[in-house]
């Protein structure tokens, strides 16, 4: 007996041992993900380093050698599960990572395409995704792939196996979340936000293990709500009925469902928050805090350091997730600033002090705004134009109706833009659109849509809706444009060898020169690019990879612009290109 | 010198066994399925190895088959497949403390043999099987849960019943899951992986690794001994838990 004990003790030490040396290979590291940025033989992190600058330092692939990128391969997602590929891919220890529509995992050899595993998420019936069945992408640390699913769970695969090592449930999807935002990794924890805006959710944001998925911290995003900290209350979010009436930030909204990004120097995550629910603004009157904002918070114990309403009493969904990109604003008397640029819905491009949230300059990014006259400097807030805020319902059973644009799918939606510290500019992928927007009345009942408004979406000019601009964060001001006749709705990369990459609903994957906006190369993929670029070098080559498969919200809630767009088809395939050593 | 000798007959014994053995079921695969299932190594076909089914499947989607192992000592391991299942492999079985007879219904694609190999602590594995004959389909169907749209509402509840029997107790369990193949259009495949059975005190009475040929709200039946309360642990291939108490 006693000869047993010792010799089981003998292998679990064995197994032990093992699970360290394989670790030791493969296993992605906190100092891994942190140097993601500087790095080139591997993409860890959504957003090419936790900042979300999209920004690669390689340079073998340039403005000059462009004209040779070749197709490397192509992976096909199969199945009849086509719709929207929103997807960033992810580079490690020689194989590719990709989510796609319906919430699918493939991993396969980055260099020659073959696929080493696919995880198909078994969904149930009933989900509620507002805007198509997309995912963005996931997260690697250690030797898992962690990804989030359309009924809001959490799942953690093995790199090299694809089996499921732990599964957490987020919320229930049967009250309207979901969820197909990238989670990141910071200090071995996954971060994590909600989708279900659209249903009366409230928003938040979540820290757990990222090697157990157990459950560290949880900030809700709606003043009133309590947060958690080691399962124990944390204090709640702002202060109750401060900016909220009655009880309506019990259904309030500001989800979070586009996840956020990490500044190590000011050691805070910046997380965007979605709409105030319902979208009928007169049944809220207050700022309704924290909706359509940014929010800084602190990675230890989830607390909100500071705030930054982009829209308050927001009546037009524009929402306030989209990514906070944390750069250095090198002012022209040679100051350095922390800063932070943002590209919102309402149409304004925003650069914040990232260190307290005060605002430095908010300047439009788009050609017509309607809602505000501006964004007053002193105060931060916006100048209302109140003839243009879509007019209470009262008994009737529609409000005045108004045009407003940006429309709600947002002067920039979702899909991230880049910052070439190179050359101080972000490329920001926008559209031109406008929307009649007017009020009903709602009451909110669990897993139904809570909007209370009706909108029809409209171009604002006949040649052309989609337009990549790049903006100077130091003067606010477009340097110049690349026009696109459909809605730009994928994602921007920007390199040292002054390129800018981005898709096109029209099925192209277009390479721009950074400083001038001339395109240089393009090339067809078959269905629309709704993906996010991203670069890595293997064996002394430069790779380029993009999702591609038409679909998102356009084709869904794009009224005379889905119209427009009809005749795109869908796919399902990552595109890997490179540059053959040969010709850089 | 002795010693060397007695090791040296019994390899040459099980050499030939493994090139002289013919199979009694006459099965094409036969060749390999001793090569995926058994890894190629030593065999025997045992009488004191069955496996009970019908001679004809009614039901496709449900075969009920049992195991019955009798005068084996020290199993290690039990491995149950179909040669001619387009996913042959059914399930293993690692019966700890408690007999290692257990029953259960699986899906048949065809008429095909449906064996166990249990391994000895020897390294010998002894084989068990019969022909079943199928009309076809079982495999390639979406489930019922799957195709009403109801099975999220139940999956991984388990219902589990405890007979007293005088010589053992008998241990049916029934967990709701599809149990989809991912050989149905559409359908990506999900199914339970393993199952552990507990006493009370926890001690491990049996594992069961399940696969995809396994019928929809899988239905168990073990042999106990004495044993009255039990506790079901398992999950499936997307991480969901089954977690359950059984008492009398």
């Amino acid at each position: 007996m006693k000869q047993e004990r010792s010799f089981r003790k003998v292998l679990l030490a064995l197994a032990v041992g093992c699970a360290f040396s394989t670790a030791a290979i493969a296993a992605v590291t906190d100092q891994d993900i942190s140097d993601d940025a500087k790095t080139t033989a591997d993409v860890v992190s959504y957003g090419m380093g936790l900042q979300g600058q999209r920004f690669s330092p390689l340079d073998k692939l340039n403005a000059d050698t462009v004209k040779n990128l070749t197709p490397a391969f192509v992976l096909s997602y199969g199945d009849e599960k086509q719709r929207g590929q929103e997807a960033q891919p992810l580079v490690h220890n020689g194989k590719i990572f990709v989510t796609a529509s319906y919430s699918r995992v493939f991993a396969a050899d980055a260099k020659t395409g073959e696929e080493i595993w696919q995880y198909d998420h078994r969904l149930p019936e009933g989900i509620m995704p507002c805007c198509d069945v997309v995912n963005r992408g996931g997260a690697l640390y250690d030797n898992l792939f962690i990804f989030s699913t359309l009924d809001a769970q959490l799942v953690a695969l093995d790199q090299d196996t694809g089996k499921v090592v732990w599964k957490e449930k987020m919320e229930d999807f049967k009250a309207g979340y979901s969820n197909t935002a990238a989670p990141i990794v910071v200090k071995g924890m996954v971060i994590t936000g909600v989708s279900g805006g659209e249903f009366g959710v409230v928003g938040k944001v979540e820290a757990r293990d990222a090697k157990t998925g157990k459950l560290i911290w949880s900030r809700p995003t709606v003043e009133g709500h309590m947060g958690t900290l080691d399962g124990k209350d944390n204090g709640i979010t702002g202060e109750t009925n401060k900016s909220w009436p009655g009880d309506l930030w019990k259904t309030g909204g500001a989800a979070t469902w586009l996840g956020g990004t990490y500044d190590a120097e000011t050691d805070s995550l910046f997380f965007g928050t979605g709409n105030p629910s319902p979208w009928n603004s007169h049944l809220r009157p207050g700022d309704n805090l924290y909706s359509s904002s940014v929010l800084a918070i602190n990675p230890a114990d989830g607390k909100i350091k500071w705030h930054y309403q982009w829209t308050p009493h927001d009546g037009w969904d524009f929402d306030g997730v989209n990514e906070f990109v944390s750069f250095d604003l090198k002012k022209d008397d040679g100051t350095v600033v922390k800063a932070g640029g943002h590209a919102d819905r309402n149409g304004f491009f925003y650069v914040l002090d990232r260190t307290n949230g005060k605002l430095i300059n908010a300047t439009p990014f788009v050609n017509k705004i309607t809602w505000a006259k501006g964004i007053d400097l002193k105060t931060g807030r916006p100048e209302y134009d109140d003839t243009n805020r879509p007019g209470a319902p009262g008994s009737a059973e529609k409000g005045t109706s108004v045009f407003s644009a940006p429309s709600f799918l947002g002067g920039k939606n979702w899909m991230p833009m880049a910052y070439n510290p190179g050359t101080d500019l972000f490329y920001v992928p926008a559209n031109e659109w406008g929307m009649d927007i007017w009020n009903e009345p709602i009451s909110y009942k669990k897993g139904a849509a809570y909007l209370g408004a009706g909108f029809t979406i409209k171009p604002l000019n006949d040649d052309y809706i989609g337009a990549l601009r790049a903006m100077d964060p130091k003067t606010g001001k477009i340097v110049w444009e690349a026009k696109n006749k459909a809605p730009l709705w994928g994602g921007v990369l920007t390199t040292a060898g002054n390129l800018v990459f981005t898709g096109t609903p029209e099925g192209y994957l277009k390479a721009f020169d950074a400083k001038t906006g001339a395109e240089l190369w393009k090339f067809q993929t078959g269905s629309g690019v709704v993906g996010c670029p991203v670069t890595w070098e293997q064996d002394g080559e430069q790779f380029v990879a993009v999702p591609s498969g038409w679909g998102g919200a356009v084709p869904l809630w794009g009224g005379e612009v889905a119209k427009s767009v009809k005749n795109l088809n869908q796919g399902g395939s990552l595109w890997v290109f490179k540059l053959p050593k040969t010709t850089s | 010198m002795l010693n060397y000798g007695g090791w040296l007959v019994g390899c040459l014994l099980c050499q030939v066994a493994v090139a002289a053995e013919p199979d009694p079921l006459n099965s094409p695969q036969w060749e390999a399925m001793h090569t995926r299932f058994l890894n190629g190594e030593p065999y025997t076909f045992d009488s004191k190895v069955k496996v009970e089914a019908p001679p004809e499947a009614e039901d496709s989607l449900n075969v009920p088959i049992a195991l019955r192992v009798t005068d084996l000592p020290d199993i290690q391991e039990m491995r149950v497949f179909a040669d001619l299942n387009p996913l042959p492999h059914v399930l293993n079985f690692r019966p700890k403390t408690v007999p290692p007879n257990l029953a259960f219904r699986m899906k048949l694609q065809q008429g095909s043999p449906v064996r166990v190999a249990v391994k000895t602590a020897d390294g010998m594995w002894h084989v068990g099987g019969t022909y079943v004959e199928a009309a076809g389909g079982g495999c390639t169907l979406p489930s019922v849960g799957t195709s009403s749209g109801d099975w999220s509402k139940t999956l991984g509840q388990v219902s589990a019943n405890v007979w007293q029997r005088p010589d053992n107790n008998r241990l049916r369990i029934r967990v709701m899951h599809p149990m989809d193949t991912g050989l149905a259009s559409g359908i990506p495949t999900f199914h339970i992986e393993n199952l552990n059975v507990k006493d009370a005190q926890g001690t491990l009475l049996a594992e069961l690794d399940l696969y995809e040929p396994i019928s929809e709200n899988p239905m168990l039946s073990l042999d106990v001994g004495k044993i009255t309360t039990f506790t079901l642990e398992g999950r499936d291939n997307n991480g969901n838990k089954i977690a359950a108490e059984v008492a009398p």
